[in-house]
């Protein structure tokens, strides 16, 4: 009987000379996995056996058996495939050797910790300028909570408002609360469409979440629609964010469809909360019946005023603010980056670059030099650093174009207009019109130009992608034509 | 007559200039404040900090060197070693977010890579990466992107790469730094919004100095002279280094240029430099560098001039001389088209002309087969060369130039199979003046010939 149990699948694949062995009674034959315990017999055996024909494979079998240690084998990269999508290996990154990063606080300066304090990572405990949004998620999340209920909410606004850091210090709250017992407990689950490769991985991420398995997403989707449809009495409230909406919508709209629809089982007892940026994504781009599961209870977050921007910044630096920012600073910034975006990350990224460029306490001039560096376009730069030929190509391009009227021109124009101003500014070496589509696919690269591939040689149409008073200017605030 | 000591002399030195011009990767010149700014963005990541930059600078003016050197900097720092991975991606070869994530996989020698092979699909892959990503903390090793071609990423499906780095380098999350660099001056533009609030908006531009001629010729002098043994053997040190970046991607280091592997004869090197220094300040060579950069003010631009003429240093001309010099510039000058209607048969040279008359009557219109072989007739009646040439010649004739692209079709999608290619309408893709200096240059043109192309009228 333990023959038979012990006889490894593999054993009918074995050629002839392995199943003519005759086994004694107490033998065991086994897969060399098994043979661990066992080694000794097999050893022996192994010495006794001589193979006739096929030594390579009978060698490969003792040698797996005798190798195997006692010590757990390292896992195969397929074995660990496995435990990975079972979720029994958790990711993890390298370590540091040497531990530098964080040496003690009290050498670093202020101007240091105000940099550290002003990373966008850093989220604060409490948002400022942001509760009254706080309020209304936090009502609407407790309620759906406290009632045991599913539902809905739709949040807009541009990137960078605090959309999904408020939802998330609304969700840190509501743990918290329920860690006090004053609220049921609820689960959280949270996925972002710009993580996933299509929408129909939201269900495989979903799922994931929920047990830790990775599945296809067929069958997270069976599962997922089991457990939200059939009635459970011990079923606890779900929250799910859905953040970056508009990817979870393709031309089926079948992912976007579920999420909104399982909602509205009585079983499911499922808060969603969309997150996305336009205000109008229900209606322009859902379908009816998408849309009206949606339904009407909608936030949208306003950018940031100057004010706002100015009060974020000033909590981040806390008191350390006073002393490492002057208070013009902060104000430069944050009305600059107001009028443009009403970003908060780029209001903390322009400041924590004035702090790089500063040596002890950040002034105007530092913000100004910031915001000089990631605000302005450097054009006009690009036209002033490029070769006396290059320059001249764009003073034909642009003389082409106030010719003709037309903002597109052909290389040919181009051309001729290049021998005119070569021969008015006496340019000795013209380049032949092969050298002058090399300039001409040069400063195409850099997108000064928009010119077609130059395949199409002397019939290329060329687009100015500076303005022709970009050009002028930056020709005639250095004078380089003068030279000749 | 010169000795064999000599003859291997410069052939070393031959060899020498060409490895300093062709694979010295990590030396730049100039830059100072963009390669500090650079370095220390690194040096901070290094130390736990996320961030992100984008190096933005026209072709050639230096960017990949730029990266190069500063990592070479780095490379004396040993906690930046220690505690640094970096990733080396590149637009060209990472075509979409796929490949690109399979590559990131194997470089952070992540748990689902196993010799270069990953396992999983792209979904699994990229839900591994953010996880991983995530489960870090300041604690965990800093993580360099380099993604060269940046601009190229951006058309990738939906930016899902470009999203999650920048998100992952804005949140508490593992230290990353993300560092694009591209040759469009708008790359920001590509960004979606969601990407571009995400992105730092440090943006470093790397432009080549336009009104610095003597800075110019300083580094041609520098390109063509040899330097003493001291100077060799002070950066060999920092190519040594270079063995500590340990990144399959990077191939760099494995090919780099090693000065300390040469020693020159003192004689040799004071000969050689005194008269290239000599060279480099007569006026006609100052005056072909001018030439050189009012073309093209990169350095590689000048490498490869400077990499032409030492290759023509040979035993018998052991220096470089002004001739070799302006010749050599005169072919920087010449037109190739120009070239190639030289190339041409007789008869050729008869369908250019008499589609340049055509062209001239009627303002450039398009032209075919049928018209160019009527208006040739007329010439080839009157002629005595051009009388007893068949019509399948002449459409054969018409073929080849348009196979060499002199002439262009109307329609890119050449329209055959639909319109005979006899009637199929052309463009001429040459300049009136192309042609003259053609008419000019070839060699033994009939005059009948060289008269036709005067006047249209015969």
């Amino acid at each position: 009987s333990r023959l038979a149990e012990g006889t490894p699948r593999r054993s009918i694949q074995l050629s002839n000379i392995v199943e003519q062995r005759v086994f004694q009674d107490d033998e065991i034959i086994s897969t060399p996995k098994r043979a661990r315990s066992k080694k000794t017999t097999t050893a022996e055996e192994d010495k006794e056996y001589t193979p006739k024909k096929t030594p390579t494979r009978s060698r490969r079998l003792s040698t797996a058996s005798a190798a195997a240690p006692a010590t757990p084998t390292p896992l195969t990269p397929s074995q660990k495939l496995k435990k990975i999508r079972a979720g029994e290996i958790s990711p993890t990154m390298e370590q540091r050797k040497t531990d530098t990063a964080n040496p003690d606080k009290g050498r670093k300066s202020q101007l240091q910790l105000a940099r550290e304090q002003l990373h966008v990572s850093v989220v604060p405990q409490s948002l400022p300028c942001r509760e009254k949004e706080f309020d209304n998620i936090y009502n609407f999340l407790e309620g759906k909570i406290q009632d045991q209920c599913g539902g809905c909410m739709y949040v807009s606004g541009v990137p960078g408002t605090g959309k999904t850091a408020t939802v998330s210090g609304v969700i840190r709250t509501l743990q918290g609360m329920t860690r006090q017992r004053k609220l049921p407990e609820f689960e959280f689950l949270e996925i972002n469409g710009m993580r996933l490769t299509e929408p129909r991985q939201a269900y495989v991420q979903i799922y994931k979440q929920l047990t830790g398995k990775t599945v296809s997403w067929e069958q997270a989707h069976t599962l997922l629609e089991k457990r939200f449809t059939t009635p459970a009495p011990r079923r606890i409230t779900t929250v799910l964010l859905v953040d970056e909406l508009d990817i979870l919508c393709n031309r089926r709209q079948d992912v976007v469809y579920n999420l909104l629809d399982w909602p509205t089982k009585s079983a499911a007892r499922l808060v969603v909360i969309t997150i996305a940026n336009t205000m109008d994504l229900p209606e322009r781009l859902l379908m009816g019946k998408v849309t009206s599961r949606l339904g009407l209870t909608r936030l949208t977050f306003q950018p940031y005023t100057h004010k706002q921007l100015q009060e974020i910044v000033s909590a981040r630096l806390g008191l350390a603010g006073s002393e490492a920012f002057k208070g013009e600073a902060v104000q430069l910034v944050a009305r600059k980056v107001a009028a443009v975006s009403g970003d908060a990350r780029r209001a903390l990224d322009i400041c924590r670059r004035a702090t790089e460029i500063a040596k002890d306490c950040v002034t105007m001039l530092h913000v100004q030099q910031a915001l000089a560096e990631m605000i302005a376009s450097a054009k006009v730069q690009a036209i002033k650093n490029c070769s006396r030929l290059e320059q001249i190509f764009l003073q034909a391009v642009a003389a082409e174009v106030t010719r003709t009227g037309v903002e597109e021109t052909t290389f040919m124009g181009v051309y001729q207009q290049l021998e005119t101003i070569a021969a008015i500014m006496g340019v000795s070496t013209l380049p032949p019109p092969g050298r002058a589509l090399r300039l001409c696919s040069k400063l195409g690269a850099e997108r000064l130009l928009i010119s077609e591939p130059s395949r199409h040689d002397l019939y290329q149409k060329i687009l100015l992608n500076v303005s022709t008073d970009d050009i002028h200017y930056a020709l005639r605030v250095e004078q380089p034509m003068t030279t000749t | 007559m010169p000795t064999v000591d000599q003859a291997q002399e410069l052939s070393k030195a031959r060899r020498f200039l060409k490895e300093r011009l062709q694979r010295n990767y990590t030396t730049i010149r100039g830059y100072e404040a963009e390669r500090s700014n650079v370095r220390e963005l690194l040096q901070r990541t290094g130390e736990g900090e996320s961030n992100s930059l984008l190096l933005i600078g026209p072709r050639n003016a230096g960017k990949t060197t730029l990266i190069n050197a500063v990592l070479a900097d780095l490379l004396d720092n040993k906690s930046f070693v220690e505690n640094t991975l970096i990733v080396h991606l590149d637009g060209n070869l990472h075509t979409d977010d796929r490949i690109a994530l399979k590559s990131i996989t194997v470089q952070m020698r992540l748990e689902n890579a196993a010799d270069g092979k990953v396992f999983g699909s792209f979904a699994e892959n990229l839900a591994f990466l953010l996880q991983c990503l995530k489960a870090g903390n300041k604690k965990s090793k800093s993580v360099v992107f380099i993604l060269e071609e940046f601009d190229l990423f951006c058309t990738h499906h939906n930016q899902t790469l470009l999203y999650n780095l920048f998100d992952v380098s804005q949140s508490a999350q593992a230290p990353i730094c993300v560092l694009g660099v591209t040759c469009r001056l708008d790359v920001i533009e590509l960004l979606e919004k969601r990407v571009k609030s995400r992105f730092s908006h440090r943006q470093v531009f790397l432009f080549p100095n336009a009104d610095k001629f003597e800075d110019y010729v300083k580094l041609c002098q520098e390109l063509l002279s040899i330097p003493s043994d001291k100077a060799l053997k002070s950066t060999a040190n920092r190519i040594d280094r270079l063995e500590l970046l340990k990144s399959d991607a990077f191939t760099f280091q494995r090919n780099h240029f090693r000065g300390a592997a040469y020693e020159f004869d003192k004689r040799f090197v004071d000969n050689w430099n005194k008269h290239h220094d000599k060279l480099i300040k007569m006026p006609a060579a100052q005056k072909t560098l001018q030439m050189l950069y009012d073309f093209d003010i990169s350095e590689a631009f000048l490498k490869n001039f400077i990499l032409r003429l030492v290759s023509r240093v040979k035993p018998s001309a052991p220096l470089i001389t002004l001739e070799q010099m302006s010749s050599l510039a005169q072919q920087y000058e010449s037109d190739d088209k120009i070239e190639l209607l030289c190339g041409l048969s007789v008869l050729e040279i008869c369908m250019i002309i008499a589609i340049k008359h055509h062209s001239e009557i009627y303002d450039r219109d398009p032209f075919n087969f049928e018209i160019i072989f009527a208006r040739f007739s007329k010439f080839a009646k009157v002629s005595s060369t051009m009388q007893g040439v068949e019509r399948s010649v002449v459409l054969k004739a018409f073929e080849h130039l348009r196979i060499s692209e002199l002439i262009m079709p109307l329609s890119s999608n050449s329209g055959l199979g639909k319109i005979q290619k006899e009637f199929e309408m052309h463009k001429m893709a040459l300049t009136y003046g192309q042609i003259q200096q053609a008419v000019q240059r070839y060699q033994a043109l009939p005059t009948e010939v060289a008269q036709w192309a005067q006047s249209s009228l015969i």
